[in-house]
């Protein structure tokens, strides 16, 4: 950095990101007072641990691969070639933005001089990758042994929503060039996939005990401390500015990265480097959370529980076109979305008996799917980058937004990317006996053994006289 | 293992090289030895969960023998 100018943009950015990362961190701490409110007291602890574990196991996995595949992977391999060398391949040669770069022994991955963004854009997609790891970890609650819960959370954090941002949240994604997948602010790439993923889990992992009685009837399994569910649900809203912010890139000059002659365009972007402003994603935001809110609290009848979701679940349905929607749409859309989560939750309990602890698969999968398919038919027809236009299924140039090719890529990030791993791997935890804690444990509770230790030590200090 | 010993003999080299943290070249060693860390990690809190499961679950508590362990506020 050698002109001020250069080197106020380069700071400017770092810190932009350096700020979201910071906001999202909330996201954590949100989801874990929610689950913790909404578990029982006897197995408080144990799942607050669980979710806080996720942080080390998902960031050393992402340093040592999943930033790698995010770079790797944009190509398919094999389905669309790179606009960077022209090569369907993974991305592994010298060009720019080629993960060759970002194995985790080179040393663009530490302290560098030379380089100001990547740490703090490699910290921004970590944290979304903790927040599609959370969002499984509140629908298993309360039998899932923490081992089981480690490695599918790698596995969804590290690989596959790696996988998915390369196909469809990458500007080079082939996701992009051959469906004209849109999804600015991850309604599939985190929502659905971690819905999908968590749905697959669950199939395997079965209902909390007694959540079903014996002819199958559903039970009400509610939030044992309402305030903590509600302070984690805004401490989530409060998190989710970040990652708003985080998927955007502040400042950018667009003329000569589109190859305009002679054009100065600066502005901010989304993940997809087209253009768009902060402050209309802020009114979208803002927009999208009071219709999930106003359904929410229609359609469940007022219940506390499912109106603070519902505010989520329409930011989530909103969020694949909140880069262009126009805020009323936004609310529209969001409240849409709840209306679908909701009822799909509860049909889906009741015909599959599925306990989903949380409505974690409601939230985040229902509602980010309907996001997906929504965003096909109101924006059908804006271009997916600003690189080329295209036709469909050609892959050389980008394909525009339709609502076929959004259907199928809500399939792939739901099903494809989702439910099938996460059912594989549980699968595959289920048959090696690490999958579901004992059913004694489960009784009993697992805190017990803390709790009876503190109440020894309790009972020590009251009897004492000095 | 100091890789700047001199900031302005750095910053004012021809070309200011990036990479300033100890041991610039020992980088896969430092995966591996992550990655050790890593396993072990894994392989030790696996075998103390299951262990801990097991015991728990031979005493057969009721769903509610919790409620005598609630500590005083």
């Amino acid at each position: 950095m050698t002109d001020q100018l250069g080197a106020l943009t380069t700071i400017f950015t770092e810190f932009y990101y350096w700020i979201t990362v910071v906001l999202m961190f909330l996201i954590h701490v949100g989801f874990c007072m929610y689950e913790v409110g909404a578990s029982r007291y006897k197995h408080h602890q144990h799942t607050l641990m669980k979710n806080t574990m996720l942080i080390p196991l998902v960031t050393v996995t992402w340093f040592l691969f999943g930033w790698w595949i995010y770079w790797a992977f944009p190509t398919g391999p094999g389905l669309a070639p790179s606009i960077m060398n022209e090569s369907a391949a993974l991305i592994t040669d010298e060009s720019l933005f080629s993960a060759k770069w970002y194995v985790p022994n080179s040393d663009l991955m530490a302290v560098n001089l030379g380089d100001h963004i990547s740490g703090v854009f490699w910290a921004a997609f970590l944290l979304f990758a903790w927040t599609a790891a959370s969002i499984v970890s509140g629908a298993v609650i309360e039998r899932i042994t923490t081992f089981a819960f480690g490695i599918l959370a790698i596995a969804i954090g590290s690989v596959f929503w790696s996988i998915d941002a390369a196909w469809g949240w990458h500007f080079d994604g082939w996701m992009l060039k051959l469906l004209g997948y849109h999804d600015a602010y991850a309604s599939g790439v985190i929502h659905a996939i971690a819905g999908g993923f968590a749905l697959g889990i669950l199939i395997v992992l079965g209902p909390r005990i007694g959540k079903f009685s014996s002819s199958g009837e559903p039970r009400n399994i509610g939030p044992r401390n309402p305030w903590l569910v509600t302070i984690g649900l805004f401490l989530i809203y409060t998190g989710f500015w970040g990652f708003y912010a985080a998927c955007n890139i502040p400042i950018f000059n667009l003329g000569p990265e589109y190859g305009m002659e002679g054009v100065t365009y600066w502005t901010a972007t989304n993940i997809y480097v087209t253009p768009t402003t902060l402050s209309g994603i802020t009114m979208n935001f803002l927009m999208s959370l009071s219709g999930g809110l106003l359904a929410g609290y229609v359609i469940s009848n007022k219940d506390p529980f499912w109106t603070y979701s519902s505010g989520l679940a329409g930011i989530i349905c909103a969020s694949a076109g909140n880069d262009l929607y126009h805020p009323i749409q936004a609310l529209i859309i969001g409240g849409i979305g709840v209306v679908i989560a909701y009822n799909l939750h509860y049909w889906v309990e009741r015909t599959f008996k599925i306990d989903d602890a949380v409505g974690a698969v409601a939230v985040h999968g229902y509602a980010g799917v309907a996001g997906l398919i929504i965003c096909g038919f109101v924006l059908n027809g804006y271009p997916s980058s600003g690189y080329s236009v295209g036709s469909m299924w050609v892959g050389t140039d980008y394909a525009p937004i339709n609502p076929l090719g959004m259907f199928i890529g809500a399939v792939i990030m739901f099903g494809v990317l989702g439910l099938i791993p996460g059912y594989i791997l549980a699968k595959i935890l289920h048959a090696a006996g690490k999958l579901r804690i004992p059913r004694d444990v489960e009784l009993a509770g697992l805190d017990y053994n803390i709790m009876e230790a503190a109440k020894k030590d309790e009972r020590a200090v009251s009897s004492s006289t000095r | 293992m100091a890789t700047v010993t001199n900031w302005i003999d750095h910053l004012s080299a021809a070309e200011v090289k990036g990479a300033i943290y100890p041991g610039v070249g020992t980088e896969s060693v430092l995966v591996i030895v992550l990655l050790v860390i890593w396993i072990g990690w894994h392989v030790i809190t696996s075998v103390s969960e299951d262990d801990d499961l097991a015991k728990l679950a031979k005493k057969r508590h009721s769903g509610n023998d919790y409620k005598s362990n609630i500590t005083d506020w």
